[in-house]
């Protein structure tokens, strides 16, 4: 009996040890498949370490494939410092070949740190010394895959493309916009360590890295580079200030070229200013435009059918009176009896005048609104400025008259070329772009692609007719002959506007443009130069600008493969005919008081001065139009 | 003389064989590390279990009942050992604990013979005094008195871990000698109470128990071992990774070969190795209770059961802790964990059951 009891409670117990047991055994298995992605999860990251490789970064190119911004392939050191067992010989060695401190070098090989780069002596190492780092053989010394960003176009498109720092991320231009679609995946070799960060002899794990999307651009290399070659001979010849020129397509807002100086090399960045850097001048600057703004005013007579260009004639007598003040034509004297088409090519201001008072100040502002001055154009470029027109309620006769020829407003080139396209293509603003699409890296199949953005329709397609064919003119008989091309109909118009400085205009200190396209009849491509501030050159958009904006022409006809138009199409366009004129007598006079009188010649400046001190030929001889004339400056 | 219980000794071998297997997975590294020699916790752990087995041969031969007469003296030794080795400079310290006799690399830990004393000596007073057991204070209170002190003199080390295994294979020999159930009732009363005074004397406790509840809490501090052992038995998986490729004894478990064996085991083995050790136990502790009913002398009795109950705690015990049901005590699995005393006083508490079981 006593020992029936003592057996119950022994047996009891047993089960009770049966019971813990099984117990035990759930909770292993509940840990082990309950909980097991959770710990996998928690113990991995503890175990293992990643030494990262770099995606490539998205490739941009041009929009032929030409490539504008690649990767170069280099090598960067990692170490890891608890792997490294010779600890002196890495420092000592390491110190010498990539010439840093061996204090320096001690700092990195000891840091408690599971993954340290030497930054930045050890980053983007060259292939030899690479080799020297591997014929060492020290463990825990690695060598990583690291591209660096290639432009091998230097300068080239320089703004628009920006550039990168040395972690490869955009820091301006397309690099920074698309930064997050250029930027590849890091993918990594995972190793598992122990808890001193020792590498055990477990599998590494390769994740591959994902390489980041192309970007295909509207730009044109062939016209950019066109583009770039005649800036950099503006620089040298006039001395500029500033220059830039845009090309566009005016059938889509696809942006062909687009440069400025000062511009910047994207591989060296750290050698220019940010401003010089981040001034994306084409649609950063603005000022006032000058005559090439008289297209707006033309297209909004003609579409209001306020001016019958060939049969309506107007005089000029170098003056007009609006309100209190008299409006000067640049030419001094005037340019006397002439038909509106003749205003348009003499880029008459009192014509333009008298234009803009038939149009009246609320038709000229809605036009202007409409061809989308005073607001961003919306080109996908970071940047762009908005530039300043008249309030409506301030515009008094005054302030109508000098906007309809182009003073007291202030634009953008971007607008002002945007603009004119809509004027010359048939009416239709559209919005300018620089990205055509965005490419899968592995095939080049775009992902997304920008199609043309129809902003609105701004005049009728025959109005913007008339303004092609009167600005053709403005090329074979008028201020744009310096751009005129060999069998091709090229349009154009030129601008010279005074720069304002603290609210007064700047004495001799000029922006001058050219606005030219071609062909005129069905226009292909749009070019505009303006050049800020040019020296020792007579200061005319038509003389400084155009043969820039020709050049580029010339260059667009064989990129863009234009084909000649056949001749005598329209009789009264034909090429400008020699003409003579007589020689005006300006010595001893203010430079700055005769140069309406000089229009025209080719002028050569020697000596510095306000005063002309002589001229030959003499005054009063009969030369033809456009010769050189020599004029000698001096103090009076 | 009759035969021995061949298949608890086959169980007992095996569980022994497999323990030094894995103690040489879970240690290599850190030997490697600390000693310059991979082999050298196998070596010994291999040396501890001749030693042992030789203990068992001999001991299975003498008789048990010689152990009755024995009692007084070997308790007497046993408290002996216990008060010198918490005088400075003759015990050392480990791991933060005044238990051992340093003899070189070796050690023994004088409560881990306390514990096999207490139960020879808890085995004939229950025995002999089958009549006054029933009254609490006459019989009950003597016996408790002496579990008591053999607790305190632990706790001065301090090691609750053994003090409490001590102190429940008392308690588990009363429960069978047929005290009374509401005994028990008061005795889980008095041992939350005790429990709570402890807690207080020293707080490291109650990071313990709150580091168990929520481990994440004190990842690196007393959460640390909880969270590092998870670490172990959870990515393994079921099926485990493969024998000596467990991650964690990579430095990231302190000491794995001593009482996070369990876990080394389940992360390189799975579910499977967590079975074979199951078995193999359960399969000690049946053949163990097996031979307890079987034997007829009370004495014998009661110490193959108090022996039983004493491992079988301490298992559990330290199952718990490894898969995180109970908070950490620092107990070592018996013939599993790495530990010369351990293990050898594990194989003489085996001879001794076996030589029971020639009486059967």
């Amino acid at each position: 009996m006593f020992f029936k009891d003592i057996h119950i409670r022994m047996r009891l117990f047993f089960v009770i040890v049966i019971i813990l047991f099984l117990t035990v055994i759930s909770k292993v298995i509940y840990i082990q498949v309950f909980e097991y992605d959770k710990l996998s999860k928690l113990s991995s990251d503890l175990w293992s370490r990643n030494l990262p490789i770099e995606g490539n970064r998205g490739i941009i190119y041009d929009r032929n494939f030409t490539i504008l911004a690649d990767n170069i392939t280099t090598t960067s050191l990692v170490l890891i410092p608890n792997q490294i067992k010779e600890k002196e010989r890495a420092i000592k060695e390491l110190s010498k070949i990539i010439g840093v401190s061996e204090e320096e070098m001690s700092k990195h090989v000891n840091k408690k740190t599971s993954i340290e780069r030497v930054h930045p002596e050890g980053r983007r190492l060259s292939f030899d010394i690479a080799d020297k780092i591997a014929a060492l053989n020290l463990e825990g010394v690695y060598l990583v895959k690291e591209s660096k960003r290639n432009y091998p176009y230097d300068k080239n498109l320089s703004h628009v493309l920006g550039y990168v720092g040395i972690d490869n991320q955009g820091l301006s231009g397309l690099e920074l916009q698309y930064n997050e679609y250029l930027t590849g995946e890091y993918g990594s070799i995972k190793y598992f360590s122990d808890a001193k960060g020792n590498k055990l002899k477990l599998n590494e794990i390769y994740e591959e890295p994902q390489d980041g999307v192309n970007i295909l651009l509207t730009i044109n290399n062939e016209i950019q580079m066109s583009v770039e070659r005649e800036l950099d001979n503006a620089l040298s010849k006039l001395n500029p200030e500033k220059a830039l020129a845009i090309v566009m397509d005016p059938n889509s807002g696809e942006i062909l070229a687009m440069s400025s100086r000062p511009n910047f090399s994207p591989s060296n960045y750290q050698d220019y200013t940010l401003e010089e850097i981040n001034r994306n001048l084409p649609i950063w600057m603005n000022y006032e435009p000058g005559s090439t703004f008289k297209i707006i005013t033309l297209a909004t007579a003609l579409e209001e059918n306020l001016v019958d260009l060939e049969n309506e004639h107007f005089y000029d007598g170098g003056s007009v009176r609006v309100a209190n003040a008299k409006i000067k034509c640049w030419k001094a004297g005037g340019h006397g009896d002439q038909t509106f088409l003749q205003v348009v090519e003499n880029s008459c201001n009192p014509g333009f005048v008298a234009l803009g008072r038939r149009i009246g100040k609320e038709k000229l502002f809605s036009y202007i609104d409409k061809f989308g001055f005073g607001e961003k154009t919306g080109i996908d470029l970071n940047g762009e400025a908005t530039g300043i027109i008249f309030d409506l309620d301030n515009v008094g006769e005054v302030e109508l008259a000098t906007t309809a020829f182009g003073q007291g407003v202030s634009v953008t080139p971007i607008q002002q070329i945007t603009a004119v396209s809509a004027a010359i293509n048939g009416g239709k603003l559209y919005k300018p772009y620089v990205v055509k699409s965005l490419l899968e890296p592995e095939t080049n199949s775009p992902i997304l692609t920008n199609e043309k953005t129809l902003v609105r329709n701004v005049i009728s397609n025959e109005t913007s007719k008339k303004v092609a064919l009167a600005l053709e003119s403005v090329v074979t008989n008028g201020s744009g002959r310096n751009a005129y091309i060999e069998g091709y109909r090229v349009g154009g118009k030129t601008g010279t506007a005074q720069k304002v400085k603290d609210g007064a205009y700047m004495q001799g200190n000029y922006i001058l443009s050219f606005i030219g396209f071609l062909p005129a009849d069905n226009p292909k491509v749009v070019v505009y130069v303006a050049i800020d501030n040019p020296k020792g050159v007579v200061q005319y958009g038509g003389t400084v600008a155009a043969p820039i904006a020709k050049a580029i022409l010339e260059d667009c006809i064989t990129a863009l493969d234009i084909k000649k138009s056949s001749k005598g199409t329209e009789k009264k366009y034909q090429l400008w005919e020699k003409k003579y004129v007589t020689v005006p007598d300006v010595t001893g006079k203010k430079l700055n008081s005769v140069k309406g009188l000089l229009y025209g010649f080719d002028v050569n400046y020697t000596g510095s001065g306000e005063y002309i001190k002589f001229q030959s030929p003499k005054a009063g001889e009969r030369v033809l139009e456009g010769s050189k004339i020599r004029i000698l400056l001096g103090d009076k | 003389m009759k035969k021995i219980d061949y298949k608890l000794f086959i169980f007992v071998v095996l569980l022994s064989l497999f323990g030094i297997l894995m103690i040489y997975s879970a240690s290599s590294i850190w030997s490697e590390y600390k000693f310059a020699d991979e082999f050298r916790y196998l070596k010994l752990q291999g040396l501890y279990f001749i030693i042992g087995m030789i203990m068992l041969y001999i001991v299975s031969k003498v008789d048990y009942r010689k152990y009755l007469k024995k009692a007084n003296i070997i308790l007497g030794i046993c408290f002996l050992l216990l008060i010198l080795v918490i005088i400075p400079g003759v015990g050392t310290i480990r791991n933060g604990s005044r238990s051992w006799f340093g003899i070189g690399g070796m050690g023994i830990q004088p409560s881990e013979f306390m514990k096999l004393g207490i139960i020879i000596f808890a085995a004939k007073y229950l025995s002999s005094n089958t009549k006054e057991i029933k009254n609490i204070v006459k019989g009950v209170f003597p016996i408790l008195m002496v579990a008591a002190l053999a607790f305190a003199l632990i706790m001065l080390q301090p090691d609750l871990g053994t003090g409490a295994i001590i102190l429940v294979s008392i308690i588990g020999l009363l429960f069978v000698s047929g005290v009374n159930m509401s005994f028990f009732i008061k005795i889980g009363a008095i041992g939350l109470l005790g429990l709570a005074m402890l807690i207080i004397a020293a707080p490291y406790r109650i990071r313990r128990i709150i580091s168990f509840i929520n481990p994440w809490t004190d990842p690196l501090g007393s959460g640390f071992q909880s969270i590092q052992s998870l670490y172990a038995i959870g990515p393994g998986g079921l099926l485990g990774m493969g024998l000596f490729n467990s991650v964690q004894k990579h430095f990231y478990l302190p000491e794995p070969q001593t009482d996070f064996i369990f876990s080394i085991i389940s992360e390189e083995l799975g579910i499977l190795g967590i079975l074979i050790v199951s078995i193999l136990f359960i399969g000690i502790f049946y053949r163990c209770i097996k031979i307890a009913i079987k034997c007829d002398n009370l004495f014998g009795k009661y110490l193959v059961f108090g022996i039983t109950f004493q491992l079988a705690f301490q298992t559990l015990l330290n199952l718990a802790v490894v898969v995180g049901l109970v908070p950490i005590t620092g107990v070592t699995l018996p013939f599993l964990s790495y530990g010369g005393s351990s293990l050898i006083l594990s194989l003489i508490s085996m001879g001794i059951v076996l030589n029971v079981s020639r009486d059967t």
